[in-house]
């Protein structure tokens, strides 16, 4: 059973999906949200396994709904005619429906997303067990940055970098901000494979290419987009610890 | 700029060395002697006319000589052509005198005055060549222009249409009111019924608007009640509408799809952005000896709908191309947490 919840300002657009949803027996509707702010609140508490999103809402839009969210869930976003939003998307969006919602289109996305689960659950049998709030390698982040968007698993970031109260996020070859404080990623990164390297930078473990003494007794991490990053030295000594055994 | 100038000196190089040269060759095959007199005589032809022909230039410029109904141009220009004539001519032969470089026999005593009168008709013929070339140019640069300047106006209105048209069908409201009557069918087969010959009217309208001018306030105030009713449909309970028409604005004539615009923009900026929703007040009345639409919604203008914003923006075009300095349009937050977009346009008698 897959728990979603639908987040949509216009009633009626809400029980059509509905309806539409009624071929899907797998989908279980759990809760409805007429706005952002409603549709945050049932996704924390709720915890839902998808959200079928409407970009354009009074108030704030889907994507700034997901952009303050820790941990993003499947989304599918529902809208209407927005090429502007759609193209805002980088190729890891995981799915759109136009509406009115072709019902062969529905079919499509929910088998996309079916086959990910699957591909993901056969990986990843051993993680996830740690606390809820802790975030693995696996779960996705949705970055804004501007006009563009990105859905972003944790383990492609190579790197955190503070820049006032924003983070910068390196991966591939884009590096938006976020509206996060390093302190707080650090609290909700696994740590054993995000170090805080200094005052400023976390890095990903699994994407360090080279590690070179530096002055006093500190490291130069090379990450591997290019990326020199200097270890403190009291943090070194704590990289060492954890790269021994 | 620079090329301009340089332009108009070239032609004067070429024009006044093409006169030297053919004095040259005439003097030549007549037989004559090429003396330094002679050349001395040539030199200070070539500085007095470009220097007189500059000074022409001046005074044309200076009075805006060429802008004048070609009439009173072509007078002026033949009276300064005149003048110019007698003037090179006195120049001419009286710095000859002065500088001892006369042409003829100082035994033949024919008067100066005489010489001087005699010699203004070459001198006439020479500058009103190059008035005529100088007129004859600046005529068809500016027609040139002018031609540009029509293809330019043109494009603008047809983009101006376009645009207009565009603005008008936002496809966001058209699928999203599909998507609103595809659940209907089943909620409320009766609403979505209607619903379906709503959204009709205002696609059959759009289609219409670039062909006529104005349509009557009636006409345009059907399309926005069947808009305002689809949104209400989508909206719900969000969206409350009020209308205050005075009957006898009825048959005025308005710009169509203007009003349509202004209804959609209130929506857009008004309602959907606020989460409790709010309500739309349309208004139409004769003030003064105008007639004034007003639209309202609850929000905020907050500078976000500036007098830049796309729809904003060709109202007031359209509202210009078609009543000039008649007519206005304003946009500003009124009390009661409203925002008011006025339009101002003249009266239309029967």
């Amino acid at each position: 059973m897959v728990k979603a919840i639908i987040i949509d300002d216009e009633r009626l657009a809400r029980t059509e999906l509905r309806k539409l949803l009624q071929d899907h027996p797998e989908i279980e509707i759990i809760a409805e949200a007429a706005n952002a702010a409603e549709g945050l609140e049932k996704i924390d508490t709720l915890q839902p396994d998808l959200v079928f999103l409407d970009i354009q809402m009074p108030g704030k839009t889907g994507f700034d709904l997901l952009a303050e969210l820790d941990r993003a869930p499947q989304v599918i976003f529902t809208t209407a005619y927005d090429e502007y939003a759609l193209k805002a998307f980088e190729v890891n969006a995981l799915d759109y429906l136009l509406k009115p919602v072709e019902p062969k289109r529905l079919a499509d996305a929910l088998q996309k997303l079916e086959t990910i689960e699957e591909k993901e659950s056969t990986i990843h049998t051993d993680g996830n067990n740690g606390p809820r709030n802790i975030l693995g390698e696996q779960d996705q982040v949705f970055v804004k940055d501007g006009e563009r968007c990105w859905f972003v698993k944790l383990g492609e970031i190579r790197l955190f970098e503070s820049v006032g109260n924003y983070a910068r996020v390196f991966f591939s070859t884009h590096k938006p901000l976020i509206l996060k404080s390093l302190n707080a990623l650090e609290d909700r990164l696994d740590e054993k494979v995000f170090f805080r390297a200094n005052r400023k930078h976390i890095v990903n473990l699994r994407m360090i290419d080279k590690v070179e003494p530096y002055f006093n007794g500190g490291l130069l991490l090379e990450i591997r987009g290019g990326e020199k990053i200097e270890v403190s030295r009291r943090q070194a000594v704590k990289f060492k610890e954890m790269m021994s055994f | 700029m620079v090329s301009r100038i340089s332009r108009y000196w070239l032609c004067q190089g070429v024009g006044w060395g093409f006169l030297v040269l053919i004095n040259v060759v005439w003097a030549y095959t007549i037989d004559y002697d090429i003396t330094w007199k002679m050349i001395a005589r040539l030199m200070t032809m070539v500085i007095i006319g470009i220097s007189l022909t500059h000074l022409l230039r001046e005074v044309i410029l200076r009075g805006a000589w060429l802008a004048l109904p070609y009439e009173r141009t072509l007078t002026r220009l033949f009276t300064s052509v005149v003048f110019t004539g007698f003037l090179c001519s006195f120049l001419f032969l009286g710095s000859h005198e002065v500088l001892g470089i006369s042409e003829l026999d100082p035994r033949e005593k024919e008067s100066f005055l005489n010489r001087v009168l005699l010699y203004s008709f070459n001198c006439i013929i020479v500058l009103m060549i190059w008035v005529v070339i100088y007129y004859l140019y600046h005529t068809f640069q500016r027609n040139k222009k002018r031609e540009l300047d029509t293809l330019k106006l043109e494009s603008l209105v047809k983009e101006l249409e376009l645009k207009t048209i565009k603005a008008h069908i936002n496809p966001h409201f058209i699928f999203n009111s599909l998507n609103s009557i595809r659940a209907l069918v089943v909620e409320d087969p009766q609403r979505a019924r209607s619903a379906i010959t709503e959204l009709s009217n205002i696609l059959r309208s759009s289609l219409q608007v670039e062909k006529m001018e104005t349509v009557p306030l009636k006409q345009e105030l059907d399309i926005v009640k069947d808009y305002l009713a689809l949104e209400q449909m989508r909206f719900e309970e969000r969206l409350q509408v009020d209308f205050d028409i005075d009957e006898d604005t009825l048959q005025q004539p308005v710009p169509p799809m203007m009003l349509q615009t202004l209804a959609e923009n209130a929506i857009k900026h008004g309602i959907s952005k606020q989460v409790s929703g709010g309500k739309i007040l349309i208004t139409s009345d004769f003030v003064g000896d105008h007639h004034e639409i007003t639209v309202r919604n609850t929000g905020l203008l907050n500078g976000q709908r500036s007098l830049q914003g796309f729809g904003i923006r060709s109202t007031i075009d359209r509202l210009k191309l078609l009543y000039g300095a008649d007519a206005s349009f304003e946009i500003k937050d009124v009390p009661g947490d409203m925002v008011e977009a006025r339009l101002i346009m003249p009266v239309q008698m029967h």
